[in-house]
């Protein structure tokens, strides 16, 4: 069931003078249920490997493989496959159009050939999992927050059933309370239902608390892949690259540096808090 | 004529309504977006203004360039009452505005064309039109990309563009409007240097509106508005000692505070606010000795 991407290459206007590599002999094995961080700054690869992960971007060479099988076999039902892997893009909330939230949502599982019944029944499960009240079902989506939008959207690809969950940068233009809201409603789906999520972000305060593996890109490469704790300890390389550890990672640097026992690997706000307590016990 | 308020921007009891309409056009209520907000800020401030999605910050950063006028109060822009509308160019020109998407505001083909628009609007002369843009392009660190297509830069190259755009105008006061949203750490520690500088070195006036909380302690001092009002008002260190306060306001702190707050509640005799990791470790050796 695990994706697996095979020295893949992807060449942007790969005839023309303008040919650039944005991904270079990428091999992963995302295994099933796993919660995956995918962290790179901009222009990293990050959003072109994910459009490889559902079919919509061809490898220049290499493979991508779904249930063992290469989605880019012509005979492979792509189709199929993008409602396995659903991509939640970069402020979806832009690609709400219905007249309300529940048709809005029901819009997915109805290009899949379902019948009338089963794809209500999808639109209201997958709404009541991004946490809507009966009485917003029928609400203009336009009349809704933007965290509540980005829901809305969530939910619209969560009806399609899919085993793989993608998320670019489901967070971006939130305040800090809708991020922490949408953080936890991933995190509670990862766990509800057992799929596979891959968050794309460039926040890495955001995506230590919650991911069970990080994934780090630059130009193109994979850069670290590890534990959230095995990633941050490469900090300095991190930051080299554009990117940064959790603020407490470096408060734990800090203590060591002045002489003090401490762990380094903590990277959220409890680990850190714990591990200082012990220095005053 | 003389001017009424010495401040760079000042609000006088300032309102914004604006009428919400179902699908005929029949109204369906008003909402207060601004609800009777007084502030003022000083030439060469850096200022900063909180506050979660709705609460009101960014209409009321549209009033400090007349993009909107107040339904009640009154809003004066270097002295300039911004509902004259006499006073619109000068306004406009005076307090320049950065939005949150690179994308929506770069028109030129070329990075320094881009640069050269406004001050070719205003019909400034040809020789000092390349003086201003040569001038803004090194003031963000973009000189070298003046020949570039601004299609090819990053997103927080883009925005240092349209920054150094507005510097072009030779603003007193800058409105950056979520200008981080939507970059990357590196891009939005670019652009948050870039603020910085223009307010140190030439003393331009900037208002900084933000969601993340670690752009914020640096400035002078900090608005948060909830429901259109003010709703707390001081130096990062006063607001962000108020961490429970700020989470009911949909907010957060810093990393750092929040666990020096955190390490507090177990019982370290930790102070408020504190902001920085320098400070964070200070104390901690202080009371361990």
């Amino acid at each position: 069931m695990a994706i697996i991407i095979d020295h893949v290459n992807y060449i942007y206007d790969a005839d023309t003078e303008m040919a650039h590599a944005a991904l270079k002999d990428i091999s992963l094995e995302i295994p099933d249920g796993q919660f995956i961080g995918l962290i790179g700054h901009t222009g990293s690869g990050k959003s072109t490997l994910i459009q490889h992960l559902n079919g919509l971007i061809k490898p220049t060479s290499g493979a991508v493989y779904f249930d063992g099988k290469d989605i880019n076999d012509p005979e492979y039902d792509r189709k199929a496959l993008r409602a396995k892997v659903g991509l939640v893009f970069q402020y979806p909330e832009h690609q709400l159009f219905e007249v309300d939230c529940f048709t809005d949502v029901c819009f997915g599982p109805k290009n899949l050939g379902l019948s009338k019944k089963e794809v209500e029944l999808r639109a209201y499960e997958a709404l009541k999992q991004v946490g809507f009240n009966d009485e917003q079902f029928y609400q203009s989506p336009f009349d809704l927050s933007g965290g509540q939008k980005r829901r809305v959207a969530i939910a619209g690809v969560l009806a399609m059933k899919p085993q793989v969950l993608i998320l670019d940068e489901p967070t971006a233009g939130l305040d800090p309370r809708g991020r922490s809201e949408i953080l936890g409603l991933i995190s509670k789906l990862h766990e509800e239902m057992g799929i596979t999520v891959i968050l794309v972000s460039h926040s890495m305060e955001d995506v230590a608390e919650y991911v069970q593996r990080i994934i780090v890109m630059n130009k193109g490469e994979v850069a670290f892949d590890g534990t959230p704790a095995q990633v941050f300890s490469y900090h300095k390389e991190l930051e080299k690259i554009g990117l940064a550890a959790p603020q407490v990672t470096y408060v734990m640097e800090a203590l060591e540096s002045e002489g003090f026992p401490v762990n380094t690997t903590a990277i959220t706000i409890d680990e850190a808090a714990d591990e200082i307590m012990k220095l005053f016990r | 004529m003389k001017k009424k308020h010495d401040e760079m921007i000042c609000t006088e009891d300032l309102t914004f309504e604006y009428i919400r309409r179902d699908e005929e056009g029949n109204v369906e209520g008003i909402t207060t977006a601004v609800d009777d907000v007084n502030i003022s800020i000083n030439p060469g401030e850096f200022i900063s203004i909180l506050g979660h999605n709705g609460s009101g910050k960014s209409t009321l950063a549209k009033h400090f360039n007349a993009l909107l006028y107040p339904t009640e109060g009154t809003v004066w822009v270097d002295g300039n009452d911004t509902s004259n509308l006499q006073n619109l160019w000068n306004i406009r020109q005076e307090a320049g505005m950065v939005f949150q998407n690179p994308d929506n505001q770069i028109i030129g083909q070329i990075v320094e064309e881009d640069v050269g628009f406004g001050p070719e609007n205003i019909g400034i002369p040809t020789k000092e039109i390349w003086e201003r843009v040569e001038e803004s392009l090194k003031a963000v660190g973009m000189y070298e990309f003046r020949k570039n297509s601004p299609n090819h830069l990053s997103g927080g190259q883009k925005q240092r563009v349209s920054i150094a755009g507005v510097i072009a105008m030779h603003p007193k006061c800058i409105i950056l409007d979520e200008p981080t949203a939507m970059l990357d750490p590196n891009g939005r520690k670019d652009v948050i240097r870039a603020a910085r500088a223009l307010n140190q070195v030439e003393n331009i006036t900037i208002i900084l509106i933000t969601h993340y909380m670690e752009e914020v302690i640096y400035s002078d001092r900090v608005y948060v508005m909830d429901k259109g009002h003010v709703e707390m008002q001081g130096t990062p260190r006063e607001i962000f000692s108020q961490v429970d306060r700020l989470k009911e306001l949909r907010l957060d702190v810093p990393q750092v505070t929040l666990l020096a707050h955190e390490l507090k509640m177990r019982g370290l005799p930790l102070e408020d606010g504190i902001l920085t990791i320098e400070e964070l470790v200070d104390q901690l050796k202080k009371i361990r000795k």
